[in-house]
């Protein structure tokens, strides 16, 4: 009834798991969306360039090269392997969520706020978290930036939230 | 003669104010104290650093940017040989030896050696950094924008060559970075490219969320993900700071192999600190007598390297400050840094301000000289500095390069950029994609289109420009021998092999 799959070549999810293959794909995905947002580009001559010649020239090299990069994945190529920890999401979500929450924070509520949300949700990223040592360091540098980059360096920063 | 010892005095004059010796000094301290922290290497160090420089006095900006980056350079070192952690990759041929000494209770000797090593090699290297600049400036000055146009793009293709991992990918990295380079307002036709409508993102993005995002947030996540840190500290071992006479009489020569090849090293596009230091591992391996010592605490696994990696660290200013071409990514983030004070970067920075570029050189010289004093005396400190648990570092530097990111511009959007860039650099480091080849495109790519167009107009759009061109074709046949020689089967797999000592 079946034919039984041949043990030399790795199921198809192996092999698409494999760095080149991803790495090929994600040069690819770029590509593509460059040449979708550079349609409407004016490409120009040689001579007198256009807005899009140089994006448009630079996105087909890529695609080639990304096409390259995928087939090479194919053909042979080491697996991305898995990271060994279950809670990897944590610093991949949590880290720049913590940025993103500063860079909203620090103009309406001020640097000291900013400071501590972002200790706050940066702490979630790490695995070992406990309470009182984020304080302290929370505290620690809320003191640190106000020292360095307001009082010392004079920066333009709000220290308070402003209504 | 004459000129280049007035041109040094200059340089000394601009250099020893109080002020600038100041931020020397500022620089080489701040630059060490986060270069000694695991995980941070040179380029996330001045990345996140640069910000703070932007209020300075170019000369003075630029000294203090000097500073910091050796005194990261010098951290990691300390850090390979304490803790077997390499702050770059620079410094990974140090752990092999550097650590093993220290386990047998040499820590105090290699420190040292690697210290007047590297003090050697910056003597040395700020010398032909003076004898060589002004040469090649003049070579500068007469090219047009054809020849800029092919030394770019063998600057581009040297990069690719020499970085490690897959050269297809290399090359794609520099083209992904090229593309962000142009995303912006096009300088000739107005035209807006990629910017999804967003008004900010009309003024392009900017180098410093690029390169703290991919350089310093990618790295913590890259950090947190791989779980709790293995160190292994070795310490209240430092007794002894001097190396014996027998252990000093090996290093010395080891140390000038060293500064030789990474002076030589340093010069390429692409090379720098890690292709020199590699390099001189296993030069030494080759000279010495008895190879099997390596890896087990041979002195001169630390010497050289060293000595290499400074020395390379520093000639790999000639061809930025000449010609205004970065070959590694530090050196990208120095010409973003005179763009920002708005100097163009290019061989008329020489003449044009000359207090500026010998200030510069002679500064390299004294930041070399304080780093010993930092280092060596002060080494206790430092070491206090690696019992911080990273749980808490993080923080600390994920706010830094927040803060540090934010204040470039008062700008909101570019610390989200930062965020983002920071997933990517994760996603890339995963997928074996080096990003230093995509931050050289990033800063040349506005430069190249430039140039092309330039070409181009005087050409009346004929290609063969660059090739009729005598400078030009003698550049871009560089560029393909490179290619070629990197596709030859044999010295591929050397290639590989250089980059895979550890």
């Amino acid at each position: 009834m079946s034919t039984p799959t041949p043990t030399t070549s790795p199921p198809w999810t192996h092999v698409l798991l494999r760095k080149d293959v991803l790495a090929g794909l994600m040069f690819i995905a770029v590509a593509a969306l460059g040449l979708w947002l550079s349609r409407n580009y004016s490409v120009g001559t040689a001579l007198r360039m256009g807005t899009g010649y140089v994006p448009r020239l630079l996105c087909w090299i890529l695609l080639a090269i990304g096409a390259l990069t995928f087939v090479q994945g194919i053909i042979a190529g080491e697996e991305i392997g898995s990271t060994d920890n279950s809670q990897w999401w944590r610093p991949f979500i949590f880290v720049p969520l913590s940025l993103i929450v500063f860079a909203l924070a620090i103009e309406r509520l001020g640097v000291v706020i900013a400071t501590l949300l972002l200790v706050a949700i940066g702490a979630v990223a790490g695995q070992s978290m406990r309470i009182v040592e984020v304080a302290i360091t929370g505290v620690l540098l809320v003191a640190l930036t106000v020292g360095i980059f307001v009082w010392a360096l004079g920066m333009p920063i709000s220290v308070w939230p402003e209504f | 003669m004459d000129d280049l010892f007035s041109n040094i005095m200059l340089g000394f004059s601009v250099a020893m104010t109080p002020a600038n010796l100041g931020f020397a000094l500022v620089g080489c301290l701040v630059g060490t104290l986060i270069g000694v922290l695991p995980g941070i290497g040179p380029v996330a160090t001045v990345a996140m650093l640069l910000p703070l420089t932007f209020y300075l006095e170019p000369v003075s900006g630029l000294i203090m940017l000097a500073g910091i980056f050796y005194g990261a350079q010098y951290g990691g070192s300390t850090t390979a040989i304490l803790v077997n952690l390499p702050g770059e990759t620079s410094s990974v041929v140090t752990c092999i030896d550097g650590h093993q000494m220290a386990k047998q209770g040499r820590a105090g000797a290699a420190l040292a050696v690697a210290a007047l090593g590297s003090f050697f090699a910056g003597c040395v290297s700020t010398l032909l950094i003076a004898l060589f600049s002004p040469p090649l400036a003049k070579v500068g000055q007469s090219f047009g924008a054809p020849e800029y146009f092919s030394l770019m793009l063998l600057g581009l293709i040297a990069a690719v060559v020499l970085a490690h991992g897959s050269v297809v990918k290399a090359v794609a990295m520099v083209i992904l970075g090229l593309l962000l380079g142009l995303v912006g307002t096009d300088g000739n036709t107005g035209g807006q490219r990629f910017t999804f409508g967003l008004v900010t993102l009309a003024d392009g993005i900017g180098f410093v969320p690029v390169a703290i995002g991919v350089f310093g947030v990618g790295e913590i996540i890259a950090n947190l993900i791989a779980g709790e840190e293995r160190r292994s500290l070795v310490m209240a071992k430092i007794t002894r700071l001097w190396p014996t006479g027998e252990e000093f009489s090996q290093a010395w020569r080891a140390a000038l192999r060293g500064t030789a090849l990474g002076s030589i090293l340093g010069v390429l596009p692409g090379g720098g600190a890690t292709l020199s230091s590699f390099a001189a591992y296993v030069l030494e391996k080759k000279v010495a007598r008895d190879p099997s010592r390596f890896g087990r605490g041979a002195i001169e696994g630390v010497a050289g390297p060293e000595a290499a990696n400074n020395a390379g660290a520093q000639t790999s200013f000639i061809p930025m400050l000449t010609l205004g071409l970065p070959g590694n990514a530090v050196m990208a983030l120095m010409i973003g840094a005179l763009t920002i004070h708005g100097i163009q970067p290019g061989p008329q920075v020489m003449t044009e301000r000359p207090t500026l570029f010998w200030g510069m050189v002679a500064s390299m010289w004294i930041g070399n000289l304080m780093l010993v004093v930092i280092n060596l005396p002060l080494i206790g400190m430092w070491v206090q500095l690696l019992k911080v648990p990273y749980r808490v570092l993080y923080l600390a530097i994920l706010l830094f390069c927040g803060i540090g990111v934010y204040t470039v511009s008062n700008n909101t959007l570019d610390v989200i950029l930062t965020a983002m860039f920071g997933v990517l650099g994760y996603i890339f480091m995963r997928l074996g994609c080096e990003p230093a080849p995509m931050l050289l495109g990033f800063i040349l790519g506005p430069l190249m289109e430039e140039n092309l167009r330039r070409a181009m107009r005087i050409s009346g759009g004929d290609p063969m420009i660059f090739v009729n061109r005598p400078i030009s074709l003698g550049l871009l046949v560089a560029a393909l021998i490179l290619l070629v020689i990197v596709a030859v089967p044999a010295i591929r797999t050397k290639r590989e092999e250089a980059f895979q000592e550890s």
